[in-house]
């Protein structure tokens, strides 16, 4: 069973559509690369996933249970995390205040606790601040833990992203064009970061990109849209060589 | 190392009462309950980035109810103000319901309309708040010690300043801190993670209003006599001013803030107009020239800064 | 406020209402009409009407509410309602066109009755201060968006709604320590007795305010459609990026609603300090202004206007069947219950609604 499916997703916005009759299945461990030309509706079709936009119909469903309607952060909290195009980090906050934000959930001590500071808040802290540091080490962001993220440049505020989602344990992730603005040697770098965080923690991914080739490198299954709708889904290779693909993309001569 | 300034400070407010005369014991105390006032505004207003233009509301649902806990009640003094405080935390709630879905502007507004309400009800319920006249307070006694003692109800005071601070503190450094940062600054990303924005812009209602209403409980005990004039939208903007001249977002900065604008109408004496004169320059000053507060322009000072990038766990700084 | 209200009707036994309309009596004595013994007592019984002799009296035809009384109460709300339109406007103008409300425009008001007051005191007559005293506004207000808004706009919100709350504090203590809390007064030619129309009794103050705020929506909305400097403004509250592509000069035009909002407030000041008196607290009357907005959704001048006839009408029926307090609460329970329910207004956009 897919651990992430859309049945009939359809997204409206003042009588555009812009996602169309979207059916897409994630399997388990699987990275599903979604790729488009621009205006696809690649992003809506994350943000309705997340729960940031309403579907006008359709049903949404992440490991069985249904999702659609939900608020976002619920459905963040059922163990769907994601990454935004501009990275939308807390620009005043450290780094390693950032990726403590994301444990949020994880932290089950109330106000009270907290504000008096006794045992169980303290050690909840203290364990997920360890816990931050090592994943900042693993994204090469040690060093920077204390300065503000609105002062470091564009590709250590993606890994500050990245980090970041990963820190409420997600079970999907969701990536929303991780290499844009990215240099060719940078993306690859994303890519290998990005194979490995999968392996290592077990993650189920959805890659959002309309950079061909990374999504291409990454990807187990692509699903390609176009117009908002869905024009085909498979292999890398099998969507490489479809037709409706290869007119969408480079017009109907090619 | 870093704890040695507070217990410092602290012991130094402490031996206040050596030396100092009755007055300046009096305005010390003022000091410490806005610092109260500060710590707990900055966590709504500075961090969490809403604007509540009802705080003295909320202080004067503490001050009024531990009065009216005790007058009408008859529960003693110290259970009374906790219980006030608890109260206005749900009042802080209540107003902080509406608070999850409107913007800067219209906050603004709810929360005015709500000053004004409390306004009224306090001035047209004369037998319970004594109307436009005031109440009259009695100085209440623990066990039997009264507090008559000038130098025991001051360290209570200075107790319940240092225990908001901490609270405070702790608050901030806490999951709910960092979560009151995320929904100011981006609340799509704060929801990416699941903090639930609408319940924690409610909660950092209630927990600002409880620190009101301590303060406002404490304040009734101090100054012996509380009527509403002391409770009115330039009241709110008093403490207002506190957090934005010490930094919003800076718990140092409520403390400096709080404690700079409770000495400085003091210190030039001058009449009520005066008073008031300084304080909008110095609120307008402050929003034009110094947005960070003092603590954003000490930070950048070399010194400061070069502190805050070694630190392993940074503490959380102005904004 | 400042219009004298009919008693407060309600059936009661034990209150009476004498002949002379201003006081009640009930077994423990007489009452003026105002206080809270022949407001607050619930009870449904019968009116009983003595006349000043003792002698009771069939109930008046106004015993109930008569249309006469109903109209009497609708004049006064409306003219009342005119001035809240008036403040709403000069509050929606300047957020229309550079996103900022002006929480000091209740002291622009008070501004304006002293500025009155000063060229009242050098010998000028009320219709000649007016256009000077506008004037005046209209230079104060473009300085106050040049020198202190337009530093303040770039930052978040809070900067700009707690800064214009300072520049008010300024302005009132400013006020306060030259005039201090006297209260003052101003000379109009409006200001005479009532007269009667049919069976209305008729303030002229109140048909100058009514006439005021026509004459003045008729202006702006000529302004705002035939004008191109109108235009320029309406398209910079669209989407001031836009407009400066496009060329217009988007300083001027802040510059300009500012010095518009600043007359309408001054104007106001004017219209209101002979009829109530000039003291430093009049600026209390922005929070009125603020629910008329708010009413009318902080977006459309025409719901400015309407939200504040609307809040007058409400008011002035509020205090005439419930008493003093009830017409205070009126604007402020109206305030909050729109914003919790329909921050957008009776009329807007719903863009005020957020995550």
């Amino acid at each position: 069973m897919a651990l992430l499916e859309t049945k009939h997703l359809s997204v409206n916005f003042g009588g555009i559509a812009a996602v169309a009759d979207v059916a897409l299945a994630v399997a388990a461990g699987e990275i599903h690369g979604v790729i488009g030309p621009n205006g696809a509706g690649k992003t809506t079709l994350i943000n309705a996933i997340t729960g940031v936009v309403a579907a006008q119909s359709g049903r949404i469903s992440f490991d069985g249970a249904d999702i659609s309607g939900l608020a976002p952060d619920v459905i963040a909290a059922h163990g769907v995390g994601r990454t935004f195009q501009h990275c939308e980090l807390f620009g005043d906050c450290t780094v390693i205040e950032n990726v403590l934000t994301g444990f949020y959930c994880r932290q089950p001590y109330g106000a009270a606790a907290a504000a008096l500071g006794i045992g169980k808040a303290r050690r909840v802290e203290k364990e997920a601040r360890q816990e931050a540091h090592q994943m900042l080490a693993g994204f090469g962001l040690a060093d920077f833990a204390g300065v503000r993220a609105q002062d470091l440049p564009f590709d250590l505020q993606k890994r500050i992203d990245m980090a970041r989602s990963l820190a409420s344990n997600p079970r999907l992730l969701l990536l929303d064009e991780p290499v844009s603005g990215m240099s060719e040697a940078e993306a690859n770098d994303a890519v290998a970061t990005i194979r490995q965080i999968a392996r290592d923690r077990g993650l189920t991914v959805l890659i959002v990109e309309h950079n061909m080739r990374v999504l291409m490198s990454l990807a187990t299954r692509v699903t390609v849209l176009n117009q908002g709708r869905v024009l085909a889904t498979g292999s890398p290779d099998e969507v490489r060589s479809n037709h409706a693909v290869i007119e969408a993309y480079l017009g109907e001569d090619a | 190392m870093r704890a040695t300034i507070p217990i410092l400070a602290f012991a130094a407010v402490c031996s206040v009462p050596l030396f100092a005369t009755s007055y300046y014991l009096y305005l010390t105390e003022l000091a410490m309950i806005n610092i109260i006032i500060a710590a707990g505004l900055n966590l709504l207003s500075g961090n969490c980035g809403l604007i509540s233009l009802c705080n003295a509301s909320f202080m004067a649902a503490g001050a009024y109810g531990t009065v009216l806990l005790v007058n009408q009640g008859g529960i003693s003094w110290f259970a009374a103000m906790p219980a006030a405080a608890f109260l206005t935390f749900l009042l802080g709630a209540v107003v902080g319901f509406p608070a999850r879905r409107l913007s800067g502007l219209y906050l603004a507004l709810v929360t005015l309309g709500f000053l004004e309400l409390v306004q009224i009800a306090i001035e047209e319920s004369p037998d319970f708040t004594g109307g436009i006249r005031g109440l009259k307070v009695a100085r209440p006694e623990l066990f039997g010690i009264p507090f008559h003692s000038e130098t025991a109800l001051y360290l209570l005071v200075v107790a319940l300043a240092a225990v908001a601070v901490f609270a405070a503190w702790n608050i901030q450094n806490s999951r709910f801190g960092r979560a009151f940062d995320a929904v100011r600054q981006s609340p799509f990303a704060a929801q990416a993670v699941g903090i639930p924005v609408a319940r924690v812009k409610l909660l950092a209602f209630a927990i600002n209003a409880a620190f009101a209403g301590c303060a406002g409980g404490i304040f009734a005990i101090v100054a012996g006599f509380i009527d509403p004039t002391e409770f009115g939208v330039l009241e709110s903007l008093k403490h207002i001013t506190f957090i934005v001249v010490g930094g919003l977002g800076s718990v140092v900065g409520s403390i400096i803030g709080a404690v700079l604008l409770t000495a400085l109408p003091e210190a030039l004496r001058g009449t009520q107009e005066y008073s008031e004169l300084i304080y909008g320059l110095i609120l307008l000053g402050s929003l034009m020239f110094m947005p960070r507060g003092l603590v954003g322009l000490l930070n950048k000072l070399p010194a400061w800064k070069l502190s805050e990038r070694t630190r392993k766990e940074p503490a959380h700084g102005a904004p | 406020m400042i219009l004298p209200l009919p008693p407060p009707w309600k059936d009661l036994k034990r209150v009476e209402l004498s002949r002379s309309g201003l006081s009640c009596r009930n077994r423990l004595g007489r009452y003026p009409a105002s206080s809270r013994h022949c407001g607050k007592i619930p009870d449904k019984r019968r009116l009983v009407f003595r006349d000043d002799n003792g002698s009771a009296q069939t109930p008046p035809a106004v015993a109930k509410m008569s249309w006469q009384v109903a109209s009497q109460l609708a004049l006064s709300g409306l003219s009342i309602g005119s001035i809240y339109a008036l403040v709403g406007l000069a509050l929606v103008l300047p957020y229309k066109a550079s996103g900022v409300v002006n929480f000091a425009q209740g002291e622009i008001v008070t501004l304006g009755a002293y500025a009155g007051l000063i060229l009242a005191n050098f010998g000028l007559p009320y219709l000649a201060l007016v256009p000077i005293t506008l004037l005046l506004a209209a230079a104060a207000g473009a300085l106050i968006e040049r020198v202190v808004i337009r530093r303040m706009m770039g930052g978040p919100e809070f900067t700009l709604v707690i800064g214009t709350f300072a520049i008010g504090i300024v302005i009132k203590a400013l006020i306060r320590l030259h005039w201090q809390d006297n209260t003052f007064t101003l000379d109009a030619p409006f200001i005479g007795a009532p007269f009667r129309l049919g069976p209305l009794r008729l303030n002229p103050a109140y048909l100058v305010f009514v006439a005021s705020m026509a004459v003045i929506a008729g202006a702006l909305s000529a302004f705002f459609f035939y004008t191109k400097f109108g235009k320029a403004m309406r398209a910079t509250a669209l989407d001031a990026v836009a407009a400066r592509l496009m060329g217009i000069e988007t300083g001027s035009v802040f510059a300009s609603a500012w010095a518009l909002a600043a007359m309408l407030g001054a104007l106001v000041g004017l219209l209101l300090a002979p009829v109530i008196g000039i003291n430093p607290d009049m600026g209390q009357l922005i929070l009125k202004g603020l629910v008329a907005a708010v009413i009318g959704g902080f977006s459309s001048l025409g719901g400015a206007v309407a939200g504040g006839i609307l809040l007058g009408l409400l008011e002035t029926y509020a205090g005439a069947f419930w008493g003093a307090t009830f017409k205070n609460l009126v604007p402020f329970a109206v305030l909050i219950l729109i914003l919790m329910a329909r921050p957008e207004g009776l009329a807007g956009t719903s863009s005020a609604r957020r995550v």
